[in-house]
């Protein structure tokens, strides 16, 4: 294993004693270069855990080590991250140059030598022509671009950033995501990423951490998270879901990437197939289905198929949200728009998907022997 | 920011029809806020503009002996103070104790300001009730109390002769020292508001980023807090010097008749000698020498405070 940027071991967060921890024995390893997602909704921990790598909060226990050197306690002003904030926090004394300038005044780097990196720095995010200009001046966007200067400027070991995006209107976001996320492909910053919005996190990270409670649930690629989610909550979090209890009936077969073929039961639909880690079988696991993986057909097609009722439809012009009754439960589809029948309430439907797009959650459901109705227990996100 | 506009004549119509409109709105609007603003213009007119008028034209009377009043027209009641070496000291007296009494009042009042600015504790709103409650005894009562704590054998004194640290009493009233320690500790509360109502750029958030940027504590304060809480200092000064320079109950008590400012020296002119045409000369010197120094200071920190 390559030696990780950024070692973060049991760090805990207690604002106040008797209060549930804010982050919660947190570990992570960040590889250099890569851009981290801390990705969940507010209150989750991820603004608390990255204030504590920058150091501007103390954790109340676990450790933070940087590049082999343990941080724990060292403090904001000696780290040499680079942090950008969600309000940008440039000086409003001073003008851009200046404020660019700052980080490498404090390192009293040579006056010829601060004035070549910060035109540099400026060139990169393309405002070199706004150097004279006064903070109160600029755009949100340019406000951000600035921000984002100067942090990088100093030549952080890592790059902190704090939702820097939710300050700006939708359009802007979109270009804004894109260009943070080249300008630190081309400087091999290490970044950690504050967000809740799950599509910055998918678009922009090599890595996504999917927190909740002050816990990660889990911590993978963008297409891990997505495609293979470990907690009801990171399927919930992460796009649109469908959830059926199933009862995994056996192995039918190896999959890719050691994950196992399974026939499983759900209750009043019958039995399908499924994907899911090694060793589920016997027990009862929620089965995670995206809308758009499901194949919505208005004439029986095949024999593993739901047979249902098509209750809603709802036409977003990329795409069709068809909700299908199914016995006593509503499972979503989506479907793009080009498909010839135009699916009508009232029609009958018939649901059909991939082995390998049903995915079975590691953790066994605790109430499987059937103590509540099966509406209750299946529900959809 | 300029912007050129091209204009086709049909567009120009369109703002034309637009721009009269709008004067007519502006026109409503304007009306509204006259009438709004009369209440307030009566009551300055009653209460301000007519008296002020009165004192110029009193300014201009003979003050003959036994109050008398003579009504004329003469410039004597500005050519004695002002040709009058003691009256020079006087007002010299009265700008070096506004100076320093602005200077003291900023430097203990500013770390209580910027703590409380900064407290995101449940108690700051009860810390500022608590830093503004003097306000709610008269500054006679409160100047009396430090006669009491300054005198002779007060608790200052007594305290530190008891502690064998001085032989002799300190002179801390009757004097301008006994008379600064009290205009600081009065005028705090005007500091302290003053001064957080200046500190609208500061925040936390901008110390932060210093920080990281790698600013240690002191760099953070003297490139970042002073710079952004220095039009508070500033408009803060400003007031506890207008304050200190008009005030004549503390300079009069503390002062024991041995410090005379130009306050004191026209409540004297009033109610002792009743020469009321000299102390209207005197306020109106006050007015218009005050006035150019405080038209000064502004010009100049309107640079600085941005």
């Amino acid at each position: 294993m390559t030696e990780s940027k950024l070692s973060i071991v049991d760090l805990t967060k207690r604002y106040a004693a008797g209060l549930d921890p804010a982050v919660d024995r947190l570990n992570m390893e960040v590889e250099e270069g890569h851009l981290v997602a801390l990705l969940g909704p507010s209150g989750c921990g991820k603004t608390t855990t990255l204030r504590m790598v920058a150091g501007l909060m103390d954790p109340t226990a676990g450790s933070i080590v940087v590049d082999g050197k343990e941080i724990t306690h060292t403090p904001v002003n000696k780290r040499g991250m680079g942090m950008v904030f969600q309000s940008y926090a440039l000086f409003p004394h001073m003008n851009v140059e200046q404020n660019v300038a700052f980080g490498l005044q404090m390192r009293q780097t040579s006056k010829a030598d601060q004035k070549r990196r910060v035109a540099g720095a400026l060139d990169m995010v393309q405002l070199g022509h706004l150097a004279k200009r006064q903070v109160r001046e600029l755009s949100g966007g340019q406000q951000q671009r600035i921000a984002l200067a100067r942090a990088l400027v100093v030549e952080p070991t890592l790059l902190l950033l704090d939702e820097p995006l939710s300050n700006l209107d939708a359009k802007l976001r979109e270009t804004m995501r894109t260009e943070i996320r080249s300008i630190q492909q081309r400087t091999r910053a290490t970044t950690l990423f504050v967000t809740h919005d799950q599509d910055e996190a998918l678009d922009m990270a090599d890595r996504i951490a999917v927190m909740n409670g002050g816990l990660i649930e889990q911590f993978g690629s963008p297409t891990e998270v997505y495609e293979r989610p470990q907690t009801r909550f990171v399927a919930n979090f992460i796009g649109q879901a469908n959830f059926l209890n199933a009862r995994v009936l056996s192995e039918t077969g190896a999959a890719a990437k050691g994950e196992t073929h399974y026939r499983v039961s759900i209750d009043e639909l019958g039995e399908f197939g499924a994907v899911g880690a090694p060793g589920l079988t016997g027990s009862t696991h929620e089965l995670v289905i995206r809308p758009h993986r499901l194949r919505v057909s208005l004439r029986p097609a095949g024999t593993e198929t739901i047979a249902g009722v098509i209750e809603r439809v709802s036409y977003t012009g990329d795409a069709i949200s068809v909700a299908v009754k199914a016995g006593n439960r509503v499972l979503q589809a989506q479907v793009p728009t080009s498909s010839g029948d135009l699916p009508r309430p009232g029609d009958a439907a018939y649901l059909s998907w991939n082995e390998q797009d049903a995915y079975l959650l590691p953790a066994a459901v605790k109430d499987a022997a059937g103590l509540l109705p099966a509406a209750e227990r299946d529900s959809v996100a | 920011m300029t912007a050129t506009h091209t204009q086709t004549p049909a567009t120009r119509r369109a703002g034309a029809a637009e721009g009269d409109l709008e004067r007519a709105t502006g026109r409503r609007n304007r009306r509204t806020y006259l009438a709004l603003l009369i209440p307030g213009l009566l009551g300055l007119l009653v209460s301000f503009v007519f008296p002020l008028a009165y004192m110029i034209r009193m300014s201009f009377n003979r003050g003959a002996p036994d109050g008398i009043i003579e009504e004329t027209f003469t410039l004597d009641t500005y050519i004695q103070p002002l040709s009058d070496p003691y009256y020079w000291r006087v007002t010299l007296d009265t700008f070096q104790m506004g100076v320093t009494v602005g200077l003291l009042c900023i430097l203990v009042s500013y770390p209580v300001a910027l703590f409380l600015a900064r407290s995101t504790s449940k108690y700051r709103g009860l810390l500022m009730a608590i830093a503004i409650a003097p306000l709610l005894t008269s500054a006679v009562v409160r100047t009396y109390g430090w006669m009491v704590i300054l005198g002779t054998n007060g608790l200052v004194n007594s305290s530190l002769e008891g502690m064998g640290l001085i032989d002799t009493p300190l002179k801390l009233t009757n004097n301008m020292t006994g008379v600064t320690i009290g205009l600081v500790e009065i005028f705090m509360p005007y500091a302290i508001l003053a001064m957080i109502s200046g500190f609208g750029r500061l925040s936390p958030q901008l110390e932060e980023a210093a920080g990281s940027l790698g600013a240690s504590k002191l760099q953070v304060f003297t490139r970042v807090t002073l710079p952004l809480s220095l039009p508070g200092i500033l408009t803060a000064f400003l007031l506890v010097f207008v304050l200190s320079i008009s005030t004549f109950i503390t300079p009069r008590l503390l002062g024991g008749g041995s410090v005379q400012v130009l306050a004191t020296e026209i409540y004297d002119q009033t109610t002792g000698l009743l020469n009321w045409p000299f102390a209207a000369a005197l306020s109106v010197i006050l007015l218009v020498l005050f006035g150019l120094i405080i038209a000064v200071y502004q010009r100049l920190t309107k640079k600085i405070g941005g």
